[in-house]
């Protein structure tokens, strides 16, 4: 009894799911009531616009206000077609069958996803939601004005579909399930590939995810399409069933709203929340309007009331249930799970050796002459502040080469402009013989530059060994379809995770681990590209001696195999024993670089950072 | 030629009360972060509380400011106090989400209490005009804007002279020095947004004789007011100055050289336009913003 009782908790999500399906796909069989039939066709609608919308704003975080765009562009495709280019007269008084139309539709929303995405989504957080909002206004107002292919305000009424008058709306349920069923099965595909991956990862922590080589243009054009075309399917089955459309309904921005509730009710970012969300919400929206006149009295349930109603319903799930139904009842098993896996936090740790990857593609190719990393006369401004101000620096192959200088000297800024978070306004970086101070960031981490950063940035939401398998070291498209988590590369994932001795906290979440924890995971992260060129921004900072130890026998250890460095550090006993050469920064330029013997004797270099007594430190530590 | 005069002066007289009433929302957005969508709602609020006062007692609408907008600052209070303060750090879509939602329940109230009509404030000089050679100027028009100038220049002077005024500008700057040297970021939250929605009210007053309303016309004030503050610069006041001028004026032409359906397509194209092409607007400033990290 207990067992069967913990079957039913674990697998909750689950059962509901399979029972709310098979009641849908029965329902019409056991019972022909019109009225629960027309509830369950408005709720497969919004479901499919919440599994749509769930997509681009829960997978990939780009909230979007205007989802409904997509049905009215499915719904007008559908119709004008429809009307305008078979007549109403062609079909006569038999009416027109509109399942014809409904992949027209899909596709003409799919492109208009592909033509605006690129556009829209170079922008993020607030400029993007009010676009998505901007976009939907500027449609309905086209479809307004467009008098002579809209009838703009008059609407446009289609004929009576052509099959059986006793069918009913039996057609429109099917197709409404249908067009369900494939939208989720993709979201649940999307989900486990490396796509999917890519798009949590963009949500996570976009700047990041393109530092690991994720092409995150091309990731969220693809969603924002992936997001639309079973809406504009949607649309073009909706059209026929209302028989009559207008601007103002189908571009509708309350139902734009009414989706975002749904997917924010059932849990966004799950496959199903969207779903049972929409579930529970239209019935209460169906039976609110239709039932309530009929129980307490005329009028009581009114528009207003029904504004005020959602309207709140919205704030509530907001303030207190923000992360939806599915997660939050998935955390109640998930704290108890955890609570027996805490014994290895305190675990200690143990490194495993690293076999040396044959760098099949570069090995090969001939390595071009010269340094492997050179900046010529880079220069950064933030407003009247230069922060890189000419910088010349050259990293040789192999070599570990340390950068270092006061607070705002410029070093973390040059690291943004060599791996491409931030793009130099004047000077040239070459990489193996390219330029690439013009290239994505995602394009250099191909080309093997691999960084992390001073405060660790590790997508917070997915495990460890997510975190390890999440870096890409090409694009193709072949490749977003795989799974997220394969055989050869989870391999790889776990030999560099033991590598770095975080091997026993694979299945933690990132975000529960602790500062130094985390730097090691970030080192194992990059690996995964397998870079050529490692830029490591202060490896020792905040972590404790032996970590620091740890940290420098790797670094040994990978150089050994052929990867070059490049360091920022301030702990000058690290950089001084560890780097040759040495770099030093001030004011935005290279003062000078040297062996570290030359650079502690140089007196520009004493006078800028070191300080005149440091070499009076250094005697006194060893004599002490 | 004349008509161009007259459209400009007319868009430069709206674009002065629009000022007023995007001041709020660039205000709210540069100290807090929060895109408040509720404010066009709250315009319509404000109009409407003008109009009953009008229609009740007779005072004259455009003095109804003075009752608005303390009303509108409590009112704005109230809302920080029960939402916007406990989303306060969450991702920029929750507090679109979060005001969208208050929006809605605003549009409702103001439903059943004053029905979804057409409204409007109509005083003894709403239809006279005052003429300059051949260009004919609204009075109700050239009072609207010159108290929108009125409050604008009592705003502006409070936020560079008061204490108040430069902790609020200390936390638009930068929240955690400000902790550091003593303002607290709550009070100072709850205070901006409370003044942020107490310009609807002088601005909803002033709109109660300018434009027929109903609870629905939120959406055309918030496309508006957005448009302006997106054009100067978000979180910019002077900013929303230019931004409404401009925009009152484009508004003004489309609506006599192109047609009027298409007026209300000019805030979207604009805020289309604004955020691809220049996303600081035109006053914003662009500030690093990897030093945080």
């Amino acid at each position: 009894m207990t067992a069967a009782l913990g079957f039913a908790g674990r697998n909750a999500g689950r059962l509901a799911v399979a029972g709310l399906l098979l009641t849908i796909l029965v329902f019409p069989v056991i019972s022909d009531n019109r009225y629960y039939q027309t509830i369950i066709i408005l709720s497969l609608l919004l479901a499919i616009m919440a599994s749509g919308w769930n997509i681009i704003s829960g997978f990939a975080g780009y909230v979007s206000l205007g989802q409904t765009v997509f049905l009215g562009i499915g719904a007008y495709t559908t119709a004008i077609l429809s009307l305008r280019v078979f007549g109403p007269d062609e079909f006569g008084q038999g009416g027109a069958n509109p399942f014809y139309f409904i992949p027209v539709s899909a596709i003409v929303a799919g492109l208009f996803a592909a033509a605006v995405g690129p556009i829209i989504m170079r922008t993020r957080g607030h400029s993007f939601v009010i676009l998505t909002i901007a976009f939907l206004f500027v449609m309905q107002l086209i479809v307004l004005n467009w008098t002579d292919l809209t009838y703009g305000n008059r609407g446009l009424s289609l004929p009576l579909p052509d099959w059986p008058r006793e069918w009913g709306n039996l057609p429109f349920y099917y197709i409404f399930f249908g067009i369900l069923l494939l939208s989720v099965a993709m979201s649940w595909w999307i989900r486990r590939t490396k796509f999917g991956m890519g798009l949590i990862a963009i949500r996570e922590d976009e700047d990041k995810a393109a530092s690991v080589g994720v092409n995150t243009p091309i990731y969220k054009v693809l969603a924002y399409i992936a997001s639309a075309v079973w809406i504009g399917a949607a649309g073009g089955v909706y059209a026929y069933y209302l028989s009559f459309i207008d601007p103002r309904t189908m571009f509708d921005i309350v139902y734009s709203v009414f989706v975002v509730l749904a997917v924010l009710l059932g849990g966004r970012g799950t496959i199903w929340g969207p779903v049972i969300g929409a579930f529970i919400l239209e019935p209460l929206n169906q039976v609110t309007n239709n039932d309530f006149d009929r129980w307490f009295g005329e009028g009581i349930w009114d528009a207003n009331v029904r504004l005020i109603f959602f309207g709140a319903l919205l704030m509530m799930v907001i303030l207190f249930l923000p992360r939806g139904i599915i997660p939050s009842v998935q955390d109640i098993f998930r704290k108890r799970r955890e609570s027996k896996m805490a014994a290895e936090v305190g675990a200690r740790f143990e490194r495993k050796p690293l076999t040396v990857v044959e760098r099949g593609a570069l090995e090969a190719r001939e390595a071009p002459a010269g340094p492997l990393l050179e900046i010529r006369g880079v220069e950064k401004r933030f407003g009247g502040v230069r922060a890189v101000d000419g910088v010349t620096l050259a990293v040789e192959r192999g070599s570990i080469t340390a950068l270092i200088g006061p607070n705002g000297s410029g070093k973390t800024t040059l690291f943004n402009l060599i791996d491409g978070t931030m793009s130099s306004d004047k000077g040239e970086i070459w990489f193996e013989g390219e330029r690439v101070d013009g290239l994505a960031p995602y394009r250099r981490a191909h080309l093997g530059i691999g960084r992390t950063f001073q405060i660790t940035r590790l997508f917070r939401q997915m495990t460890v060994l997510e975190n390890v398998v999440a870096p890409l070291s090409s694009f193709s498209w072949r490749h977003l379809g795989a799974d997220a988590v394969s055989g050869p590369e989870a391999e790889r994932a776990h030999e560099l995770l033991g590598f770095v001795g975080m091997h026993k906290f694979a299945s933690h979440r990132a975000g529960a681990l602790s500062f130094g924890q985390g730097k090691l995971v970030e080192l194992a992260q990059i690996l995964m590209l397998d870079p050529t060129l490692i830029m490591l921004d202060e490896p020792a900072g905040g972590i404790n001696p032996t970590l620091i130890a740890h940290m420098e026998e790797m670094i040994r250890e990978l150089n050994r195999q052929g990867t070059t460095f490049l360091i920022v550090e301030h702990n000058m006993p690290l950089v001084l024993g560890l780097c040759d050469p040495v770099c030093v920064l001030a004011r935005g330029q290279t003062i000078c670089t040297g062996t570290p013997d030359r650079v502690q004797a140089d007196p520009a270099v004493l006078d800028a950072y070191l300080g005149e007594d440091f070499v009076l430190e250094q005697k006194a530590e060893v004599s002490s | 030629m004349t008509q161009l005069i007259q459209t400009l002066v007319l868009g430069l007289l709206l674009g002065g009360v629009y000022a007023l009433l995007a001041s709020g929302l660039t205000l709210i957005f540069g100290v807090m972060d929060v895109i408040n969508v509720a404010q066009g709602a709250l315009i319509i609020l404000a109009a409407f509380i003008t109009w009953a006062l009008w229609n009740e007692t007779g005072l004259d609408p455009l003095f109804g400011v003075f009752v608005t907008t303390p009303l509108m600052f409590l009112v704005g209070l109230l809302i920080y106090m029960t939402t916007i303060r406990w989303i306060q750090g969450k991702p920029p879509s929750t507090s679109v989400i979060l005001t969208f939602g208050l929006a809605l329940v605003i549009e409702g109230v103001m439903g059943m209490v004053w029905t979804a009509t057409l409204h409007r404030a109509t005083p003894d000089y709403f239809n006279q005009s005052f003429t300059i050679g051949d260009i004919y100027l609204r009075k109700s028009q050239v009072y609207g804007c010159a108290i929108a100038i009125g409050v604008l220049v009592i705003l502006y002077v409070m936020l560079k002279v008061t204490w108040l005024g430069r902790a609020i500008r200390a936390v638009s700057a930068n929240m955690s020095s400000a902790k550091l040297v003593g303002v607290d970021p709550t009070t100072v939250a709850a205070l901006t947004f409370a003044i942020g929605v107490a310009t609807t009210g002088a601005g909803g007053s002033i709109a109660a004789v300018l434009y027929p309303f109903l609870p629905g016309s939120h959406y055309a004030w918030i496309s508006r007011i957005l448009g302006i503050i997106v054009l100067g610069g978000m979180g910019s006041l002077p900013g929303a100055v230019i931004g409404a001028l401009l925009l009152g004026v484009a508004e003004t032409m489309t609506a006599t050289y192109i047609s009027p359906q298409w007026a209300t397509m000019v805030p979207w194209a604009v805020i289309m336009l604004v955020l691809l092409l220049r996303p600081q607007g035109l006053m914003g400033q662009k500030l690093r913003e990897d030093v945080a990290l």
